[in-house]
Parts: C-alpha cells; structure tokens; sequence
C-alpha cells in the first residue's frame, strides 16, 4: 500500500489535484462518455419536434417509421454511454476514497503518534466522510463537462433556429438562476440550523437512553422525557423554519423557470405564427428551452459542491499534516541474554513531575505510590511514549540508551506499559489476550498460544471465560463493552502477563476487582514475573495505592510533590511511615 | 438481526394504520396539503396543454395576435405554478414534521419507561439504534423525499390525465410505460437491497474498527498492534469499496430499464398521435403537447425511481419506531390504600431468577429501620445487586415482597416509588451538557443555590468550582471529561437534590481507585445521613461505617449483626475482614485460603 514511504500531499487542493491526477485515464474515459450522455439526451426534445414536423403533421408512415428507428439508436446511445461512463466514475470514486481512508487511517494509527487536536469522533469523521468527499470531486468533474458540453449544443441549436431566440434563452437562464442563487444563503443557514438541532435531539436521546439506568435508579424519566420534548419541539421550529425558506426558493425558482421556458415557447409560437420558423422548429424550441434548465442548474450547483469537496480536503490534508510525535530513533535495546533491560528515569521534569528519579533493575518488581494522581499520570505519558521527548525535562533510558533514540519496535516489544484505562477491541477473549502473539491479529484461529492458560489464571481472568459457553472463543463487542468493568481489567492484565516483555509497567491493574481476588493476583503476578527461577529476566513496575500489590513488591518508591520522597519495602514503610500508611493501609 | 426480536417492530399493516391515524387526526392539514399539491401539478401540466392548442394555430395560418391568450394562460400557470409547488411543499414538510415530532417523542418517552427486564433482554444497543440512527432515517426522508416524492407523483398522475383530456387514447399509450417502470423497479430493488445493507454493514463494521482502534489508540502502540488493526480497517474498508461498485452497476442498469421505459411510452404517444392525427381525431398540436408533457416527466419520474431505495429504508426504520411508539403502557397499579408512612424498608421471604437461569435469591428477608444504614456484604455473584435491585423495586421478586412504610413497592406506581425510594448503581453516566442541567435531572427546579449546596454535601464543590465555568461547564460526551471519582460524586449529588428518604447504593466506590474511593466514602455517607440507607459493600470500609452488616452468600443471609460483632464470631465476614485488611505484607495472609467458593 502506499501507506509509508510516498510524502503525502499536504494541502487540500494537492490532495484534490492528486485525486484528478491518479484516476485520470478513468476520469478522462468517462467524463467523455457522460458528455456524450448528455448530448443525446438534449437531441430527444430536438428529435420530438422533428417527428411531429416531418411524420405526424404530414402523415407520413416511411417517415414514421425511420423517426422511431432513430429514437431508438438515440436511447441505446443515452443508456449505453450512460452505464459505461457512470461505471468507470464509480471505480475511480470508490478507489479514490479507499485510498485516502487507507492514507489517513494509516497516519492516525502511526506508530511515533501523531500531534492533533481532534477527537477520536472527529477522527473518524475525516477518514470516511471527509475521505468519501474528496473521492466525489470525481463525480462532479464530469457532471461540470456535460453540463457545459450541453449547453453549448442547445444554445447552438437554438441560435441556429432563430438568432434572437437563441440569445434570450442564453441571457434569460442565467439570471434566473441566479435569482435562485440569492436565497441560497439564507436557506443554508436555515438548513444548517436545522441539521444541527436534529443532531442535537439525536444526541440528547442516545445520551439520556445511554444513562437510562442512573435516571430510573432516581426516577428521573420525566424530567428527561420533558427535556427531549423541548429539544424535539425547538428541532420542529428549526425544521419548519427551513422548510418556509426553501418553499419560497421553490415557488420562485419553479415560478422563473416556468415563466422563462414559457416565455421562450410563446416568443418560437409568434415567430412560427409569423412563418419565421417551422412547427417542428417550434416544437424542438419548447422542449429545449425545458430541457436546458437541468444543465445550467447544475451548473449554478456545483460550486457548492467543490466547496465542500475542498473543505474535506483540507481536513484531511490537517490530518496528513500533522506532525509526528516521537522520533524515529534507530538504537537496538541493549540486552544481556536471559536479563531485562534497566530502566532509569533521571531528574524527570513532566506535568507535575519536578526532577523524579526512579530505577528499575533486571529481576525487580518495584512498586510506585503517588500521593497524587497527577504525578502517577505524567510519569505513564512519559514511559508509554504519550509524550514527545521535547515536552519533558531529564532522561528515561532503558538498557542504557536514552528511550527516544531507541528504535521504537524493539524499545516497545522490550518495555510493554499498560495504560490504567483498559482498551479491548472487537473480537474473542483469545484475540484479545494474545494480541502480540500473532494469532491475536488473525481472529478464528483457536490455537492457544504458551502461557495462555497460565496469564488468565494469575490474571484471574479465566472466570471470565470459564463460566461462558464459548470459552476463550467467547466474542467480545466493540471495545469489550460486553463485559463488565473488572472484566475488561483482568483480560487486559493477562494481555499484559502473556506478551511476557522484559520489562512491564502496570497502572492500576486491579481497581476493579476485590479484596480477596487483588490478593490472588497479586501473588500471581509475583510468581509468573519474579518466580524462583525467574531470575533477573524480567523487571516489573507497578504504579499503584493497592497495598496487596504492594505487598508483594520489592521495593516501594513513594512520590510526593512530582519526586520520589521515600522508599523502602511495603512493611518497613508501613510502619515507619504516617504519610504511607495513610495513602495506602485502610 | 436476533437482537432485533426482542423490541417489537411494526408490520405493514400495523405502520399504515399508525400513519392513516396520524393524518386522520390532522385531517384539515392533510386535505390541505394535498389540495395545494394536485393545483401545482395542474398548473405545471396547463403550459405544454396551451403550446398545443398554440401549434394548431400555427398550423391553421392563424395571425399573430393568437399568441396572446396562450401567452396570459401560460404566464398565469407558470406563477400559479410557482407559489403552489412552493406552499406544498411547505405543506407537506409541516405535516411531515409534525407526525415525526410526535413519534419521535413518544419513542424516546417509551424507551424511558421500558422494564427492566426488557430493557436488559433488548439491550441498549437496539435502543439505541431506534432513538438515534432509525429516527435520523425517518427524519431525512421526511424533509429531503417525501415532498418531491409526493410533487412527482402528483405531476405524473397530473400529466397522464391531461394527455387522456388531450385524447384518452394518447392517455393510453403514455400509461404504456408505467409497467415498464414498475417492472424495472421490480427487478432492482431486490436485487440491490441486499448488496446495500451488506455494504451498510461493511461500512458500520469499517468504523466501528476505525474507532476502537483510535480510541485504543495507547493499546495498540504499546502491543505494536497497528499492522493488523490497519489490515483489519483495510479489508473492511475494500470490502465496503467492492460492495458499492457492484451495487452501483446494478443502479446503472435499472437507469437502462428505465430509459426502455421511457423510449416505449414516447415511441408510443407518437405512433399513436400519428395514426389518431391521420383519422382526424386529434391535432399535431396535441400530439405534440402529449409528446412534450411526456418528455417533462423524464426528470420527476427519475427522482421518483432513484429515490426509492432511500424511501424503502426510511419506512423500515419507521416500522421499527412505530412498534416502540406503540408497546402498550405499562400497567399502572392501583392507589394503596395508605400512603406508606415512614421509611422503613422490608424484604421479606424473596426469590428471585433471572430467565433461564437457577435461583440467585432462595428467601431472603431484610429489615432496615428509618434512618438505619445496612451493609451488603459477600462474594461476586452472592446475589447483592440482585436483593438491592429489589428492594430498590426495579426488579420483581418471584416471589416474596419488598415494602416501604408497610406498602409493597409494586403497589406504588413509579413517581411515588422513587420520590421515596433511589438507587445508584456502579454504571454511572454523566449527562452531556451543562454540569448544573444533569443534576438538575434529579429536581427539574432545583435552583443554583441547591445545586451549589449538594454539590458541596459530596464534596465536589471545590472542584467543580475549579472548572472552567463552573457548574455551568458543559461536562460529559464530548465535553470536559470528568473522572470515574468525580461522575460517581455527581451521582450522589444528584441523590441529595433527589432527596429520598430510602437511599440504596449499589458499589458506588468499587472503580475508583483507592484514594478516590475514600473521598466518595465519605461523600456516600454525607449523601445518605439520616436516610435509611442500604449500602451494597465491596470496600468492607464501607461495612465498618454502617450500623449494622448483613452478609450475603449464594443467595442466603449467613451472618448478620454489627462490625464488631461479626468480628468476634470469627465467622465469614472476619475472614472477609482479614484479608481486607490484610496490612502485613510477606507471609500471606491466612485469611486468603478460606476464599471465596
């Protein structure tokens, strides 16, 4: 795919011309046949008149007969350079938007992170709408080139029947469609009112259905089913609003047009009363003056539709954009054979964090208390690469080597940090447990990789499947929603138990669980990392106020105030230290 | 589409009813709506009618002042035209807005007061779907279909009675088209509803892929997954691509059936205007006025056709509404005959199961004095939520009943019960928009003071204050984002505005971590001073603070009494304790063994 190497273009209207630029055989081979299209389609209304004027009128059965044939070849003419022409469009459409959401959905998922003040919601919009919108200017090319190519006929036509004729029906469309333009503003505002207080009803029910539960629990239904009433009737206004808007664009537009076709069919009726032109010219004269609204109405559209399609482009060129967040370094990790890497945080400034100091030597499992959430936080962005090396002071290094020169794979398949809060995805239990395994990626295999067992049973997850008729096949929905809160926390630990990297840094892994069960996984989480003959190949940092944890650890690294103020193990500090006991015993 | 079953959706026959009632009951402004439409169309039809008579004229040598009454004719129809299309449609969309207004509200207030068990059995993604996207559906066709669609159709039905008014003959043979027309939409709408919904649910799948993979954005980094999450959105996302070029093609040969159609009706208007012209029956001029009515209606019968599809999923996303709009209320019961007095809450001898499933519940009795505060004690799955759902009057016991104030709860109807009993469960949701309107969802009149006082009775007014406006910080989805700690606080905040005088409290602190799990300790306790309070207790802290603990195990009470009490009986509540407690790191402690099955 061209996800990687190629630079992406970086401004809208590159991305545009880039989307003309590599369809272009398809666009050029069908923007030909859609103005063929068009062509034939404005002969249908010359065709009609001349039928009436050479076979009907004269009663002519020869005559009659070869007008039929010809409408016929004209139809298969209309359909045929129709459904080759439209078709080619479409796979350069579809094409054109699979590669951009390729290209943006790539970026957003890079692996450094990327520098962007979009939402996850927004996000998605720019890779489907936004991405669908660009791929359109591929619809409205061809839809500009016949428009053109069939106005040009008509008023060819036209100025060939009769000259004066001709110039008014030239000079006479334009003005009302702009006299249709000059509402436009005010029904696009309306509109846009409209759609936005339709969204926001929408939202309001999907939010008061989501917290259904919290609104029973206090009997809150009616005050929420008032809300939305008030919302549904304020999006009623807005909707009738718009609608009175657009019903008087439509009477006057409906109203012009008419008057100006008519006006064309009566001026042709004088001229063919005055001998001027003949009956059929007549005829053709009123079904052209009709048929020409289309193409100059759409032309009179278009711009609008460019418009957008450039606005997407450049959300899209936003995303493309942005800036990468980590460096791409280069270093392998250092490793001694059968030793984790040691991870140093020297005088790290970052958030609240004011000059922390913190190692973690091969073999040890350390825990870190923080008196404030805050510092726990900074010090997580930091390890996980949340935070670009220019957004904090002092050095992290792992094995020796500053963490932001490493090469990013390795450092993170040597430094696994597992954020506090939790992210499954769309899946099995299995896929999501064996993530990094390789047939994490690859749902519906059922080989279980090593230690599968063993990471839900420390993780005491494996309640989780046990009690589930599928077992370790048993589906989890988008983002783990169907399962509960402890849930989703003890599949996540047991990913993180069974990715077995060197070195694993834990936040909170066990806010949900209970007493007795924390005290079962902390053990196991001991015995699995740090076992008898574990040696010095693992090294485990846990961030957390759990005393079970803490317990089991090695150490115990106190922060306070953004450094660390004590240290010591779980029952020295305990004893010795009021502020300690009062953070975690309780 | 399993899930679907369990909320009703509307047949055919149910959804006309629905809509025949609906406009019966806004007859004056249907009558009206479809008058001004039926003039439109009739004015739009009376111009290519005038040209006619106009070519005759032409043909019979007649002066140049002929022109003149047609020009007037054609000049008054194109305005009367212009205002009607316009009203109508105006018209129509009011109409329109109206009935959908109305569905929509009774939708959501339906979903509001679903049961319980119903609602767990539907799921809140079904819900879901009806109250956001199939609304959203219905509601775009309503205002970008419906009226162009009903003006098509009327111009069409108007157009082939001017050509019958022209010659019934010619009539006929414009008629002609109209099978071919309905045998074209009859040959793709099958075939292309299907490729559509699997290309609706490739491109759901796409993002539902896209977004979990944003959001987990951190997980994906830190297991080195974006690779395969990238594979994943890409074979979603070409197959997504496939399905709508193949639906496409499909589209692009119903337009080839539907210019036979409109190559046989034209073909046979003037075949037929030939052969009528020859016998004398009819003139070229209205010929040539049929053959260019005809013509006109190439453009609307178009609209009509393409747009069909869309009208064909906006009216399955109507059956869907209007089987929600119409699940009969629930049954309401009966006044008691006392109101009940006091708050004491009782549950005596209750079972319960859930469908499908063993007994959670096998008799249990409960007795919470006013202003007494019980803990839940016991092991995941003992049965906790279950007795404090029913005592809370959520869920029906099968058997046995819970009280307040000597009245059952299922003889309450649902304001008066839960004026005076509230629960709070572990799922908290903190309403999108202003701090102060979601607590305000607890008292709709509460004023800011009140507000301000019960945001301080849990604690939360220091950092609320703290917000960039205040309690007036648009919080929730797509707002300032609050902590689980804090959206639990607001939760009890809301408690107080509620002010029952039964408080059940649900694991209320169980996600939080422990620092926070103090501060909401104490928040709970504030929340609930002097009610009667029934604490279901993951954090055994919570137990030690309450006046009395009852411990729960496989759905039996096992032990009951004070903290104290318990704890010298060195039963399973001071196993509990013991390993709750649990302060000596090293030698595990003992308590552990005795864990919990």
């Amino acid at each position: 795919m061209s996800r990687s190497r190629v630079m992406p273009p970086v401004t809208g209207s590159r991305i545009l011309w880039r989307a003309v630029t590599r369809n272009r055989k398809r666009l050029v081979a069908g923007s030909g046949l859609i103005c063929l299209h068009q062509l034939a389609e404005a002969a249908v209304p010359i065709l009609i008149g001349v039928g009436i004027d050479r076979a009907v009128a004269p009663g002519d059965g020869r005559a009659l007969l070869v007008w039929v044939a010809a409408l016929g070849g004209l139809f298969v003419a209309v359909t045929t350079c129709y459904r080759f022409g439209a078709r080619q469009l479409m796979l350069a459409i579809a094409n054109e938007g699979y590669l951009m959401r390729g290209e943006v959905a790539a970026k957003i998922m890079h692996p450094r992170g990327i520098r962007t003040e979009l939402r996850a919601g927004e996000l998605l919009t720019v890779s489907s709408t936004d991405a669908d919108n660009v791929s359109y200017l591929l619809d409205y090319i061809p839809r500009i080139a016949g428009a053109v190519t069939a106005t040009i006929a008509c008023a060819g036509v036209l100025l060939s029947i009769d000259v004066p004729l001709g110039v008014l029906v030239l000079a006479g469309t334009p003005l009302v469609l702009l006299g249709m333009q000059a509402a436009a503003p005010r029904i696009t505002r309306r509109v846009t009112r409209q759609q936005e207080l339709a969204g926001r009803a929408s939202a309001l029910a999907t939010d008061l259905v989501t917290g259904i539960r919290p609104l029973r629990g206090l009997g809150a239904e009616r005050a929420a089913d008032q809300r939305y009433r008030d919302i549904s009737r304020q999006s009623l206004g807005a909707a009738l609003a718009a609608a009175r808007a657009q019903g008087w664009n439509l009477a006057a537009s409906t109203a012009g047009s008419a008057l100006l076709a008519s006006g064309v069919a009566v001026l042709a009726g004088w001229f063919a009363l005055d001998g001027r032109i003949s009956v059929g010219e007549f005829i053709a004269v009123i079904g052209l003056a009709q048929f020409l609204l289309e193409p100059l109405g759409l032309l009179a559209i278009v711009p609008s539709w460019v418009a957008e399609a450039r606005a997407s482009a450049d959300r899209t060129a936003l995303v493309l954009a942005a800036d990468v967040r980590l460096p791409e370094g280069t270093a392998p990790v250092g490793l001694v054979e059968g030793a984790a890497p040691r991870l140093d945080v020297v005088r790290l400034r970052h958030g609240s964090l004011d000059g922390l100091d913190l190692t973690v030597r091969p073999g040890e499992l350390v825990g870190v208390v923080a008196a404030r959430s805050a510092d726990a936080e900074a010090l997580m962005r930091v390890l996980s690469g949340g935070a670009s090396p220019d957004e904090y002071d002092g050095t992290v290094s792992l094995g020796g080597t500053v963490l932001h020169e490493l090469d990013l794979d390795r450092a993170r398949a040597a430094l696994l940090v597992e954020p506090h809060r939790t992210d499954l995805f769309t899946g099995t239990v299995a896929t999501n447990v064996a993530a990094t395994t390789g047939s994490g990626a690859a749902a519906g295999t059922t080989a279980r990789p090593d230690g599968f067992d063993e990471a839900l049973a420390a993780s005491a997850a494996n309640e989780v499947v046990a009690d589930h008729p599928d077992g370790a096949e048993r589906a989890v929905a988008e983002r783990g929603m169907s399962l509960s809160g402890g849930q989703r926390q003890r599949l996540a630990l047991a990913r993180a138990l069974l990715a077995r990297p060197p070195v694993l840094v834990l936040h909170d892994p066990t806010t949900a669980v209970d007493a007795v069960t924390e005290h079962a996984i902390a053990r196991a989480v001991r015995a699995l990392r740090h076992g008898e003959d574990s040696g010095e190949r693992y090294a485990t940092l846990v961030v957390t106020s759990s005393p079970a944890l803490l317990a089991v650890a090695d150490r115990v690294v106190v922060l306070d105030a953004g450094r660390a103020r004590a240290e010591g193990r779980h029952a020295e500090l305990g004893t010795a230290d009021e502020d300690y006991r009062r953070m975690v015993l309780r | 589409m399993s899930i679907d079953s369990s909320l009703p959706i509307a047949d055919r026959r149910e959804t006309l009813r629905w809509l025949r009632g609906e406009l019966g009951r806004r007859r004056g402004g249907a009558i009206l709506a479809a008058g001004i439409g039926v003039l439109a169309a009739a004015a739009a039809v009376t111009p290519a009618y005038a040209l006619g008579v106009l070519v005759d004229r032409v043909r019979a040598g007649a002066g140049a002042a002929a022109v003149v009454p047609i020009a007037v004719v054609i000049a008054a129809a194109a305005v009367v035209a212009g205002v009607t299309a316009g009203l109508s449609s105006y018209r129509i969309a009011r109409l329109g807005g109206d009935i959908l207004a109305t569905l929509r509200e009774r939708v959501v207030a339906r979903a509001l007061t679903l049961p319980a068990n119903r609602l767990e059995r539907a799921g809140a993604g079904e819900l879901l779907s009806r109250v956001g996207p199939d609304v959203a559906a219905v509601g775009k066709a309503v205002t970008d279909v419906v009226p162009t669609m009903i003006a098509s159709l009327l111009l069409g039905t108007l157009s082939l009675l001017a050509m019958v008014g022209i010659d019934w003959r010619l009539g006929l043979a414009g008629l002609l088209a109209v099978p071919l027309y309905v045998l074209a939409l009859r040959w793709y709408l099958p075939r292309s509803a299907p490729v559509y919904a699997r290309e609706r649910v490739a491109v759901a799948e796409r993002s539902q892929l896209l977004l979990e993979s944003v959001q987990g954005r951190r997980t994906v980094h830190a297991y080195r997954l974006e690779a395969p999450h990238l594979a994943g959105i890409d074979t979603a996302s070409a197959r997504a691509r496939d399905l709508s070029v193949s639906v496409f093609t499909l589209f692009t040969r119903f337009v080839g059936r539907v210019n036979r159609a409109e190559f046989v009706g034209l073909t046979a208007i003037v075949v037929t205007g030939f052969l009528l012209v020859r016998a004398g029956q009819v003139t070229v001029g209205g010929t040539a006025a049929a053959a260019v009515l005809f013509h006109r209606l190439f453009n609307p019968i178009g609209m009509l056709l393409y747009t069909f599809d869309e009208l064909q999923a906006a009216g399955a996303s109507l059956a869907r509404l209007v089987g929600v709009a119409g699940m009969p209320d629930e049954p309401r019961p009966q006044e008691p005959a006392a109101p009940p007095s006091g708050a004491l809450l009782e549950v005596r001898d209750v079972r319960y199961r859930y469908p499908g499933g063993p007994d959670v519940l096998h008799g249990v009795s409960l007795r919470i004095e006013p202003g007494e505060r019980v803990a839940l004690v016991g092991s995941t799955g003992a049965g906790k939520s279950t007795l404090a759902a029913i005592a809370a009057g959520i869920l029906r016991p099968a058997a046995g009943l819970a009280a307040i104030g000597g009245v059952p709860l299922a003889d309450l109807d649902p304001p008066a019960l839960r004026s005076r009993v509230a629960i709070i469960s572990q799922e908290t949701h903190v309403f999108a928009g202003p701090l102060v309107e979601d607590l305000r969802l607890a008292r709709p009149r509460a004023t800011e003071a009140e507000v301000t006082a019960a945001l301080a009775t849990v604690g939360a007014a220091a950092w609320v204050a703290d917000l960039p406006d205040g309690q007036h910080t648009v919080v929730g989805e797509g707002g300032h984002e609050l902590t689980a700690a804090q959206a639990q606080q607001i939760a009890l905040a809301r408690l107080v505005l509620a002010g029952p005088a039964v408080a059940i409290l649900d694991e209320a602190t169980a996600e939080a971590g422990s620092f926070g799990a103090r501060d909401l300790e104490a928040a709970a306790l504030a929340a609930t001073a002097g009610r009667t309070t029934l604490v279901v207790a993951h954090r055994l802290t919570q137990a030690r603070a309450a006046d009395r603990v009852v411990v729960l195990e496989h759905g039996r009470v096992v032990e009951e009494g004070t903290h104290d009490e318990l704890l010298a009986a060195g039963g399973r509540y001071a196993a509990l304790w013991a390993a709750w407690e649990a302060r000596t790191p090293g030698p595990r402690p003992t308590a552990v063994s005795l864990s919990t099955d």
